[in-house]
Formats: structure tokens, C-alpha cells, sequence
């Protein structure tokens, strides 16, 4: 695995920004992609973490802070050394409509891959949408990135409710963030999965998804599915 | 000075002492763009039933403190799809084959066997008795009778060498490997995972959807490793030592209690270059202590040590 050194982070509540250097780079990561993220003891196992962003070996995850894995990386000292491989997943790309362009539709930590994908395709991005609760988390994004937070505790509406004001036949939907979240939005939807994983690469069939043709990876197969073609029930 | 890493075992020559356990490194494919197969001994293939399974319903996998729980469900394409889509590709993969099976009736573990004698890219065949995760269903391995008559149904069909899968948890694994060996098992595999839960106190709810699964990690190395102990112990019969081994120290103390091959589950998962890593650290090893051969080492525990040599 690639050494990362943790070297800045910027942390409201539960949700933070993380930026490592890594020692060596990984291959072209696209959006969508992920990397495995290992602490050098506990927990074992790696966990897998969309990339937010990626240039000159620098990595940049948006994390909520959720677990054994993630609380560790809140409470790390700048300087700390984790350890990551990658990228694994397929990117966006090479399963979207190339000939849309799109409304990114964040919940949560979902929208990193979404923002990576603003970044390296900002033609097939129509706009973004970045859902949240909480109004502290305004603190952590930028000017120009402020009027894409819909923010429930400020508007009582959800990122849902925001897209639906929006969508027309010309425009797909990438969608990523809590499962609750992916099952309100509207069909054709393009969805991005979370899962339990535990290699990453399609061996371990930790990730399991039923889908209308079968059971599937989110590893290796997704992470973006089409919302009609998941089994809901079955997550 | 170069070290001998290689050994041979059930009359067959392997290159290191290096396996991968059945499951967590699939049928090897996806693993090849990170693990040089020419590093590694042999490869367990992922366990093949007779009817393709789609798995339990997830979540299959927790953490747990020093380990990971799992509980997949032995998913996988069934003989029929394992021969006409894995066993074509499998020679890409540049290392021995272990094909490992399960059946869930006697009749089951009869068509397996006949089905495995015939491929030809499979020399050595692993009966997986212990499997911790199939739903409602006895491990065969907890019954000195019914290992008996599985292992003696398998060696009258196949004249491949046969390895039996034990289940580190059960009151006596030395009967159960004795009763393996007596019905004609050429090796044992100690052992699988071991079965544990986890609750998630939020919902008061098992975190695993089949609510139990088979632990490994670092958590099981020193109970399995009592295992591989005191049944080499007892008996002459090649042992692969699976649990737990995440580094080369791990590996060497399985050697040590007297494994002749070492089984690499979840730290493939964590870091697929592991095996490679581990094996680099075990040469290094026998470098340093001036042994030649990894042959050497193995059972030393059982003969006081390095001092006697
Ligand atoms: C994800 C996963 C899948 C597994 N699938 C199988 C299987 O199909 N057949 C089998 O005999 N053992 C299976 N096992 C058990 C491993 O081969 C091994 O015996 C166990 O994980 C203990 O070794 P470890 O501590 O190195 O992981 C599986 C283990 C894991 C973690």
C-alpha cells in the first residue's frame, strides 16, 4: 500500500476535510473511483473513501465521522501515516449517458465523488446540489461553493425537494448519499452505492447488491447503478 | 546464499510455502493487476457448491476488535459455471490450484469430487467441511462420523491428493483431524473462521444479516494455532495453518508449530500485496538465522526449538 501523510484537516461536528500526501501516486483516478484507506493498526480491514479531489499525489477525502476507522482519522495528528491503494470502482463515465449533462445530487459524504466529478468533467455537469442538516457545515466550504448547499435546519427542505424543482427531460441525475435519500429520487436516476467492503476488487463478495440481473458488486461492478435496476429490499 | 523456499507436499512440488485461503482472494483474477502469482505457493479457489449461490444478504462483513466477522455465504457460480467460465481462465494465474468444495448432502459431495477429478488445471482437491455460514445448517467438520464418511467418499471417486477443512471450534479437533486422516485425507487445512457475532446497540439488532459469521484476523491466530500444534502433535500428516497471518512472523509460527503451508485469508483483503510481503520477510528470516531451507523450520517448536538444531 502507498504511504499517506496526513496534512491538513478542517473538521465541523461530524464532518470534515482531509487532505494526505502520498508518497507515491495512484493511477488517474477518476470520479467516482475510490480508494482503500488503512490505519496502521486498528481497525484490520481497509474501508473505502470516494475521492473528493486529486492532484500532484494529493489526496482530498470529505469524511463524516461514523466509526472505529473515521474517528481515528479525526483525532490524527497532522503528520500521522495512514495507508491507501487504488483506485478501485469504475468512474462515472463509463457508465453515464455521455450525451447529458447532469444534476449532481449530494447527501452527506456523498458528495465527494461528485465534486471530483464537477472537477474533471464540468461539461456534463448541468449543477450540483450538496444536502446537509446541519447549518455549521457552511463553515466549511467556500464562497462560490456556498450556493450549492441545501441545508434542511436553514430551509426545511431537502436535497430532494431542491432537485425536484429542477429536473426536465434533458438533464440525468448522479446521485450519491444515504440510502433513504437515493430511494425518494426520481426514476432514471443515475444512483452511487455505498457498501461494506472488504478488498475493494471484486474478490471477498463482501459488497453484494442484488440487482435485476443478479447479485453484483459494488466493488467491481458499480459503485453507480441505475436506480430501477437495484433490489432495494435486499440493502 | 539463496534460502529454499520451496516444499513438497502430498507429492507435489510448491515454490514457497505461501497459499491463499479459499474466499477472500476469489478465483485469483481480480487480484492479478496487484499480486505477482509466480510469488505465491498455490491459490485455494473460492469454495464451489453444486447449485450456483447468490450469498446471504448483506451486510456479510463486520469489524470486530482485532478481526473481521463475515458471513458471505459461500456465493459462487456453482460447477457448472465454475467449469464452463473459471476453470478456461484458470492457467492465467501462474501457480498451483486448489479447488475447494462443499456439499450439502452425501450425494452432493460425490458429484463435486467427480466433477473436480476431471479438471485437469486442478491437481489438489479441499474439502471445506467447516464453512461457518451457510443458514441453519451443521458444519460436517463438528462430527467425527459424518468427516469419516464425507472423506471416504471423496477418496474413493479421486486419486487427487484430498486436504480437509477443519473447524478450529469444535470440543476435540484432534479426533475429527484422526477420523480425516484415517478415511484417507492426504492433508488437513486448521482451520476456518470461527463463529462470533456482533450487536449493534442502537437498534439492539445482530449487525450481520445471517446474525452469526466466521471470525479471522489476528483475533483467531493463537487458537488456531494451538490447533495446528497439538494435532501435528499427534499426527504425521501435512497441515496447512490458516488464521490470522498477517505478517511474517505469524506465517513462521505456524511453520513452526508445524504447518508445511500457510494460508493467507484476510490480510489479502486488506493489502492484496501481502503475500508477497510475507514471503519476502520469511526469506529474510532464514537469511539472518542462517537456515537454508524453509523445510527446516517446520514443527522446530515440537523439537525444542533452534538450539537442538
Ligand atoms: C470474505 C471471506 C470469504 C471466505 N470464503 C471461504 C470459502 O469460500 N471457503 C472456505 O473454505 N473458507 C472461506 N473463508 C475462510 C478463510 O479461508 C479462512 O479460513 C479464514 O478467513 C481464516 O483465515 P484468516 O484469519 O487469514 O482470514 C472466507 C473468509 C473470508 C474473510
Amino acid at each position: 500500500m502507498i504511504e499517506a501523510e496526513l496534512k491538513k484537516k478542517r473538521i465541523s461536528g461530524d464532518y470534515g476535510f482531509f487532505i494526505f500526501k502520498l508518497q507515491e501516486k495512484i493511477e488517474n483516478p477518476d470520479a467516482g473511483q475510490f480508494v482503500m484507506l488503512k490505519a496502521p493498526d486498528e481497525p484490520i480491514l481497509a474501508k473505502p473513501f470516494s475521492i473528493y479531489s486529486y492532484k500532484n499525489r494529493e489526496l482530498v477525502l470529505f469524511i463524516k465521522r461514523v466509526g472505529r476507522l473515521t474517528g481515528r482519522i479525526f483525532s490524527s495528528p497532522i503528520g500521522e501515516i495512514f495507508y491507501v491503494r487504488g483506485p478501485h470502482g469504475n468512474p462515472y463515465i463509463s457508465s453515464i449517458d455521455l450525451t447529458k449533462r447532469y444534476i449532481l445530487v449530494g447527501g452527506g459524504s456523498g458528495i465527494s465523488p461528485l465534486n471530483f466529478f464537477s472537477e474533471l468533467h464540468p461539461e456534463l455537469t448541468y449543477t450540483k446540489l450538496y444536502g446537509f442538516k446541519e447549518a455549521h457545515i457552511r463553515k466549511l466550504f467556500n464562497e462560490n461553493e456556498q450556493k450549492h448547499l441545501v441545508i434542511e435546519e436553514e430551509s426545511g427542505h431537502t436535497v430532494v425537494d431542491a432537485l425536484n424543482e429542477l429536473i426536465s427531460e434533458e438533464v440525468g441525475i448522479i446521485a450519491c448519499g444515504p440510502i433513504p435519500m437515493l430511494k425518494n429520487l426520481p426514476k432514471n436516476a443515475y444512483v452511487s452505492l455505498e457498501a461494506v467492503m472488504g478488498c475493494g476488487v471484486g474478490t471477498c463478495k463482501s459488497c453484494a447488491l442484488k440487482t435485476i440481473e443478479g447479485v453484483k458488486l459494488v466493488c467491481k461492478d458499480g459503485p453507480l447503478f441505475r436506480k430501477e435496476e437495484i433490489t432495494w429490499e435486499w440493502i | 546464499m539463496g534460502v529454499d523456499l520451496s516444499i513438497e507436499v502430498f507429492g507435489i512440488q510448491f515454490k514457497n510455502p505461501i497459499v491463499l485461503a479459499s474466499g477472500p482472494a476469489g478465483f485469483g483474477f481480480e487480484l492479478q493487476p496487484y499480486l505477482d502469482f509466480s510469488k505465491v505457493g498455490a491459490i485455494t479457489l473460492k469454495t464451489i457448491t453444486v447449485k450456483a449461490r447468490e450469498g446471504n444478504p448483506p451486510p456479510r462483513l463486520v469489524d470486530a476488535y482485532g478481526g473481521i466477522i463475515n458471513s458471505i455465504g459461500l456465493q459462487n457460480p456453482g460447477i457448472k459455471g465454475f467449469i464452463t467460465e473459471i476453470v478456461p481462465e484458470l492457467n492465467k494465474l501462474n501457480t498451483i490450484k486448489i479447488g475447494s468444495i462443499a456439499g450439502f448432502s452425501l450425494e452432493e459431495w460425490q458429484l463435486l469430487v467427480e466433477e473436480m477429478d476431471k479438471i485437469k488445471e486442478i491437481p489438489l482437491i479441499e474439502l471445506n467441511l467447516s464453512c461457518p455460514n451457510i443458514k441453519g445448517k451443521r458444519r460436517w467438520a463438528e462430527d467425527v462420523k459424518l468427516t469419516q464418511k464425507v472423506v471416504k467418499t471423496a477418496r474413493e471417486l479421486t486419486n487427487k491428493p484430498i486436504i480437509v477443512k477443519l473447524a478450529p471450534d469444535v470440543t476435540d479437533i484432534i479426533e475429527i483431524a484422526k477420523a480425516a486422516a484415517e478415511a484417507g485425507a492426504d492433508g488437513l487445512t486448521i482451520g476456518n473462521g470461527i463463529q462470533a457475532m456482533r450487536i449493534n446497540v442502537e437498534t439492539g439488532l445482530p449487525v450481520l444479516k445471517l446474525k452469526t459469521g466466521g471470525l479471522g484476523g489476528p483475533a483467531i491466530k493463537p487458537i488456531t494455532l494451538a490447533r495446528v500444534f497439538k494435532t501435528s502433535e499427534v499426527l504425521d500428516i501435512p497441515i496447512i495453518g490458516i488464521g490470522g497471518i498477517m505478517d511474517w512472523q505469524d506465517a513462521l509460527e505456524y511453520a513452526m508449530a508445524g504447518a508445511s503451508l500457510l494460508g493467507i485469508g484476510t490480510a489479502v483483503m486488506v493489502d492484496p500485496q501481502s503475500p508477497t510481503t510475507i514471503l519476502s520477510g520469511i526469506e529474510a528470516f532464514l537469511k539472518r538465522k542462517k537456515i537454508k531451507r524453509f523445510r527446516d523450520i517446520i514443527g522446530i517448536a515440537h523439537r525444542g526449538g533452534f538450539s537442538v538444531s
